[in-house]
């Protein structure tokens, strides 16, 4: 390991040591206060001391009244507050899911919350990432959440993260937390995390959400260690378990491809927020700084409560918005992280041998077309300027040279192109190059024949008899779709006498080198 | 959520990356089916969503899950589902 690698290793240690003294500072403070207690009365809870006028209280003061809204709640009581208190959870990820997970727990009053990111709050994060706001573009995610975070609740220990978590970060930080919370972006991260979370021996709760669509599960719950697997005790799968093979790299969708609606990310967000609190008040996960501090819920209680928390559930948000709970099966006999048979180990995960972006494989740019069929977005433009006027005899391309007669057959010089915007219908209706025809890819793409007759098919179909264009060309967001449009298109025959070609880095390209106003979605 | 399918017919439904896929939310499949040939009978009306998302999929029977391996037979009413991991957030 290399210095620096060294150094940042030791400052997380060293934080994390820290906030773990200043725990058990208080927890001290808090037992001592409650032994005080229980020496004025023998029952505790059920009987009340004499009021000497000197009372030492569990709680502060204000504890009592900022808190009290939950702890009058069957099954919270002072014992799950206190339990609240002693807990500490790490949330990696500060973004859609991380915001609204970290408001109610910081309210809600769990002891530490730790938090993982390395990104910036960006202007198109905000419509999702509550605790970020328009003054803190720019800023660390980090830095904008504890600031947020404690003026909603400043009692709670803020721990920051400024980084991408990496397997070895991963394997310092998880020991000194109770639960962790996913609310990463990739497939790579939530590998990670189980992995690390098993060897940990720590639940976590997984949760995602795109476009109208949102997953969570309660994870590694309870985190029996390996041994004990043979002698039948049941314990929780781990993200391995249900999803043992990771997507293909090509048909993984960000929200930034994808897009997300605000309050289904939210809605998973405050879910996550809400399991975490009853895991914890209900005495179901064990706290490293609690010691025995007990639970006001039966044992019975929180069993049927495990039985519960062994589903996935499903939220969607198009239409009819519903919920779906699916049961999961325990862990896989055969997992390599988390079964008897595991191969996956601390000191193979620090060594780097297990690279998680090669197991999660990498989007390979598209790339089927030669250069003779794809024309610049500073091509398309002067093609569009030139027959806008309808004047020029030749058209020069950008090296000065006239295109050759191939490149425009059979057009005579000045005629337009047709031009096939494959963007969904959304993208489509944000901008759009004038007179362009909208064939989405994804309806493109399911064509079988040319009799599948849509509106847009029709209008294509009749540019192309009207036989005064010059080329086809297709065009999309960054210049992937466009490609696979141009296969698609000739192998239906779409271009009549035209040639048929894409335009290669798609709008992103004719935003930085055209038009400098095309909006940026 | 979803109403009970007709004599000789499951639903299935499709989640996440599978609705983008499918362009459906749902639908229904003539049964009884072994789920072993489910995959067989996907591929067939949706080229290549073998590799694409059933390869990463949960596939559930009845709210709960099986292995697409499995000699499981989906029988009529039966509800199926197809949820593949969603990693966003």
């Amino acid at each position: 390991m290399d210095a620096q690698s060294r150094i940042k290793q030791l400052r997380y240690q060293i934080a994390d040591h820290e906030a773990k003294l200043a725990t058990l500072k208080e927890q001290l403070l808090g037992l001592e206060s409650e032994v005080s207690r229980k020496s004025l009365a023998k029952t505790a809870i059920t009987i009340t001391p004499e009021y000497t006028g000197s009372r030492i209280w569990p709680l502060h003061a204000d504890e009592y009244t900022r808190y009290g809204r939950q702890m009058i709640l069957p099954g919270v009581g002072l014992p799950g507050q206190l339990r609240l208190r002693a807990a500490r959870i790490l949330i990696v990820g500060i973004g859609g899911l991380g915001c609204p997970a970290a408001m109610y727990l910081a309210g809600a009053g769990i002891g530490a919350l730790g938090m993982a990111d390395g990104d910036v709050v960006e202007l198109s994060n905000l419509h999702r990432q509550v605790l970020h706001s328009s003054e803190k573009v720019g800023l660390k995610k980090i830095d904008s959440a504890v600031m947020a975070l404690k003026s909603i609740n400043p009692d709670p220990k803020y721990i920051t993260y400024p980084e991408h978590l990496d397997p070895v970060t991963a394997l310092d930080i998880f020991p000194s937390y109770d639960l962790i919370l996913d609310c990463t972006d990739t497939p790579q991260t939530r590998y990670l995390i189980s992995d690390v979370a098993v060897l940990c021996g720590k639940p976590f709760i997984s949760a995602s959400a795109l476009k109208t669509d949102g997953q969570l599960m309660i994870l590694n719950h309870p985190p029996t260690p390996h041994l004990q697997q043979r002698n039948g005790v049941s314990s929780g799968p781990c993200y391995r378990c249900v999803f043992p093979r990771p997507p293909p790299a090509d048909s993984v969708v960000s929200c930034g491809e994808g897009g997300i609606l605000g309050p289904v990310v939210g809605i998973m967000g405050v879910l996550m927020a809400l399991e975490a609190i009853k895991l914890i008040y209900s005495g179901s996960i064990k706290l490293e700084n609690g010691g025995s501090l007990p639970s006001l819920l039966q044992a019975s209680d929180s069993q049927s409560s495990l039985k519960h928390s062994m589903t996935m559930l499903t939220a969607s948000g198009s239409g009819l918005s519903t919920f779906r709970s699916i049961r999961l099966k325990g862990k896989r006999t055969d997992c390599i992280a988390c079964s008897f048979n595991a191969t996956i180990d601390a000191k193979y995960l620090r060594s780097g041998s297990l690279d998680y972006a090669v197991f999660c494989g990498a989007a390979i740019p598209v790339s089927v077309l030669g250069k003779e069929e794809r024309i610049g977005v500073e091509e398309l433009s002067k093609h569009m300027q030139d027959s806008k006027h309808n004047s020029i005899p030749s058209l020069p391309n950008l090296n000065g040279h006239v295109l050759s007669s191939d490149h425009l057959a059979p057009s005579s010089p000045g005629r337009p192109p047709i031009i096939v915007d494959v963007r969904d219908e959304a993208q489509f209706s944000i901008c759009s190059l004038p007179r362009s025809i909208n064939i989405p890819w994804n309806v493109l793409q399911s064509y079988k024949n040319t009799h599948d007759d849509t509106d847009a098919l029709l209008e294509l179909k009749s540019q192309l008899k009207r036989g005064n264009y010059a080329n086809v060309y297709t065009i999309c967001r960054l210049g992937n779709d466009s490609q696979l449009a141009v296969r698609k298109l000739e192998q239906l025959n779409l271009g009549g006498q035209l040639s048929i070609k894409d335009v290669s880095g798609g709008f992103k390209a004719w935003k930085q080198n055209v038009d400098k106003d095309w909006p940026d979605y | 959520m979803s109403l009970k399918p007709p004599p000789g017919f499951f639903t299935i439904l499709y989640f996440a990356g599978a609705k983008d896929y499918t362009h459906k939310e749902k639908e229904l499949l003539e049964a009884p089916l072994e789920v072993n040939k489910l995959l067989d009978v996907l591929e067939k009306k949706y080229n290549g969503i073998g590799e694409k998302i059933l390869s990463s999929c949960l596939l559930t029977v009845n709210l709960g899950y099986v292995d697409t391996t499995e000699e499981t037979l989906i029988r009529e009413g039966d509800e199926v589902a197809i949820i593949p991991p969603v990693s966003s957030g």
